[in-house]
């Protein structure tokens, strides 16, 4: 027993000391039904599957889609969305298609008008609150036109711009570790038109940083919105 | 996460074959260089164009490389996706735009290959005008929307020397060749085929009419009118409108009947169909159509039915053949797939072609499930159902990769390929054929020089 807790702390010590980088444990979410919490409102753009289904087989540890809606998310009451006409920076400040005010505009609808696209290869997106927040959910639409499952989803927090020090990563699903951000854990999932929730558990942070690699049907990355609930 | 080739190795090896290149094309000459590198072009980029573009690249094939595209939307496909090749621009690709056809093929003279994806109306002259540039070519279904524009093409073709594929990718699906060379043609697994049962239905949210956003600009009204569409939402619509596409039936529909003919190894004889504009305003084309076709294979008729709907999407899309000893179903969806035994047929008999690798044994008998009232009991008279087999064979790939792929290999003279124009001649028959029934409202009769050029 006694090995083992200090197996346990060295190998603390050492994520301390790799980068900073920190993976905020897995315990259930923020919406565990606590007193004074609220479910935050999100709103939802139009479902739209359309065109020839894309092909989905072969990829690894895909989340099953329940086909059923998510569960209210709760969160302290009086949270918003803080990322709403907030900066966005990005790996390719001129996109393919779009501009990246867009990704938080507010308009979450699949249209080709609404879809801000990033080259191939290794992607990010940085929204910059403007002060640091309690963050509680991160949600955001990669595209939703069709079932599409995008590759190497990282979302990070921190109040360093440059994400050196003090960087929580909230998801990661880069199994490979094809970012070098680490080997991620969770799961590949479809992109629908409810988004990806991701619980930010109460982390202060100022920078909110997604990254992707692609997905299943192209080599280029796709954002639609991002909203940041916080307070 | 890496699915298929490492980036980065696909950097190194690309790199050094550029590098070769330089050296063999100098030293070698042309003839040299077309072994291994392919220059394309993309004529349409719209969604399709998009979809074929991307599953070219997703393949990371060193050789082939895209040069330019061309596409009358300047402000929107063209500028999306010769951007798109711009970022992959280190690794050998560039995207040249052009608004005029014509332009692009004067200008691209290492071009040695194009893909033309634009609306069915305009795939005879921009196919034939790449043939007679000496050209090989990748056209999508439908071959076009008019059987003359299609015996062009055959005709140009066969004046150039040059390759047409046809975009029914189907036939080049690891899938399907499985179910045609292993289970129809090498077994006969299914006995005597009889009948045929196909559809692709649709969901109504997924047939809306494509708008134009606030934030997407439009072409002109001169451009749009010069290029034969009467304004934006047409252009955006087109496969709606008679004289410009041909609806679900050719869009769909052309993709599954195609699969008829192949599988039987004949050509219908004749076709009756129902159809109109059902549901949806603003549309010429019929939005539900059901056709029954009839075939005269060696082993006797076949009575074949599609159907296509546009507001509802249950069950999909598959093609289902019924012999007098198993059922055959098989999809472009990779869920759906896999071979029923008639009950008939024991079990052993076909354990051979389990051992031989050409189906999976089922893994349970399929369970029974009455409905919760008690008083419900098995009818005696229905067949119990048989046992499903499954194909041993997985597509992981984008759907069109392998055809497009099977073009590019021709080229490289390692292939012969999968659809060739007068195979896509053949289909185009078939199905431009169901909207005239549709119209007449009567039995069409198929003659067999119908079919050939």
């Amino acid at each position: 027993m006694k090995k083992i807790m200090i197996l346990v702390l060295v190998a603390a010590m050492m994520a301390v000391m790799s980068g900073c980088s920190k993976k905020v444990p897995d315990e259930s979410p923020s919406g565990g039904g606590e007193a004074g919490r609220a479910p935050i409102s999100i709103e939802l753009p139009k479902p739209l599957f359309e065109g020839t289904p894309e092909n989905l087989t072969g990829i690894e540890n895909l989340e099953p889609d329940t086909k059923k809606p998510r569960p209210p998310f709760l969160a302290p009451a009086g949270v918003k969305n803080l990322a709403l006409n907030k900066t966005v920076t990005s790996s390719e400040m001129d996109p393919i298609n779009g501009t990246l005010d867009m990704i938080v505009d507010g308009d979450k609808e699949a249209t080709e008008g609404s879809v801000v696209e990033l080259g191939p290869f290794e992607q990010w997106v940085v929204v910059d609150l403007g002060a640091e927040y309690e963050l509680y959910a991160i949600v955001f639409w990669h595209f939703h036109r069709q079932p599409r499952v995008y590759k190497d989803v990282v979302v990070q927090l921190s109040s360093d711009p440059e994400f050196i020090t003090d960087v929580t990563t909230l998801f990661n699903n880069d199994m490979d570790n094809s970012l070098g951000l680490g080997v991620g854990t969770d799961m590949h999932y479809i992109d629908k038109a409810e988004g990806k929730l991701v619980d930010a558990k109460g982390t202060k942070a100022r920078y909110v940083k997604l990254w992707s690699q692609g997905n299943n049907q192209n080599d280029y990355s796709h954002y639609i919105e991002v909203e940041v609930f916080g307070q | 996460m890496v699915y298929q080739l490492n980036r980065r190795q696909f950097l190194r090896t690309s790199t050094a074959i550029g590098a070769g290149l330089y050296v063999s094309g100098k030293a070698l000459g042309a003839d040299a260089k077309h072994k291994d590198v392919i220059n394309v072009a993309l004529l349409g980029a719209g969604a399709q164009g998009q979809v074929l573009m991307d599953a070219i690249l997703k393949k990371m094939d060193p050789g082939i490389r895209f040069v330019a595209v061309c596409d009358i939307w300047e402000a929107g496909n063209l500028r999306k996706v010769s951007r798109r090749l711009k970022s992959w621009e280190k690794i050998g690709h560039k995207g040249t735009p052009y608004t005029d056809y014509r332009e692009m093929l004067d200008t691209e003279k290492d071009l040695d290959a194009v893909i033309v994806a634009t609306p069915d109306f305009w795939h005879s002259e921009h196919t034939v005008a790449c043939l007679e540039k000496g050209l090989h070519v990748y056209c999508e279904k439908e071959m076009s929307n008019t059987l003359e524009g299609a015996r062009k093409m055959v005709e140009a073709r066969n004046a150039s020397g040059k390759l047409l594929q046809i975009g029914h990718q189907r036939r080049s699906n690891p899938r399907y060749r499985h179910c045609y060379d292993k289970l129809i043609q090498d077994a006969g697994l299914i006995g005597r085929i009889t009948t045929i049962n196909g559809q692709w239905n649709r969901s109504k949210a997924s047939c809306e009419d494509r708008a134009l956003s606030e934030k997407e600009t439009p072409i002109d009204e001169a451009t749009l009118n010069k290029y034969g569409f009467k304004n934006m939402h047409q252009f955006l619509n087109w496969r709606w409108f008679k004289g410009l596409g041909g609806g679900p039936i050719v869009d769909l529909g052309s993709h599954q009947i195609d699969i008829y003919s192949w599988f039987l190894g004949c050509n219908p004889k004749s076709v009756i169909a129902s159809g109109g504009v059902d549901y949806w305003t603003g549309h010429e084309w019929y939005d539900t159509v059901m056709a029954v076709y009839e075939y005269e294979t060696a082993a006797g008729p076949v009575r074949a039915f599609y159907q296509t709907g546009t507001t509802n999407s249950s069950r999909g899309y598959f093609e289902s053949f019924m012999g007098d000893q198993g059922t055959l179903t098989i999809s472009e969806d990779p869920k759906v797939g896999g071979v029923y035994r008639e009950g008939w047929i024991l079990e052993e008999q076909w354990d051979q072609w389990v051992q031989g690798g050409y189906v999976l044994k089922p893994k349970g008998a399929p369970v029974f499930k009455g409905d919760d009232d008690a008083e419900a009991v098995l009818d005696p008279r229905a067949t119990v159902p048989p046992d499903l087999y499954t194909l041993p064979v997985t597509m992981n790939v984008p759907y069109h990769q392998p055809h497009l792929m099977n073009f590019f290999n021709t080229i490289r003279g390692t292939e012969t390929l999968n659809c060739p124009a007068e195979i896509g001649y053949e289909s185009a028959v078939s199905v431009l054929r169901v909207n005239e029934a549709v119209a007449q409202n009567r039995r069409l009769e198929f003659k067999p020089e119908d079919f050939h050029i």
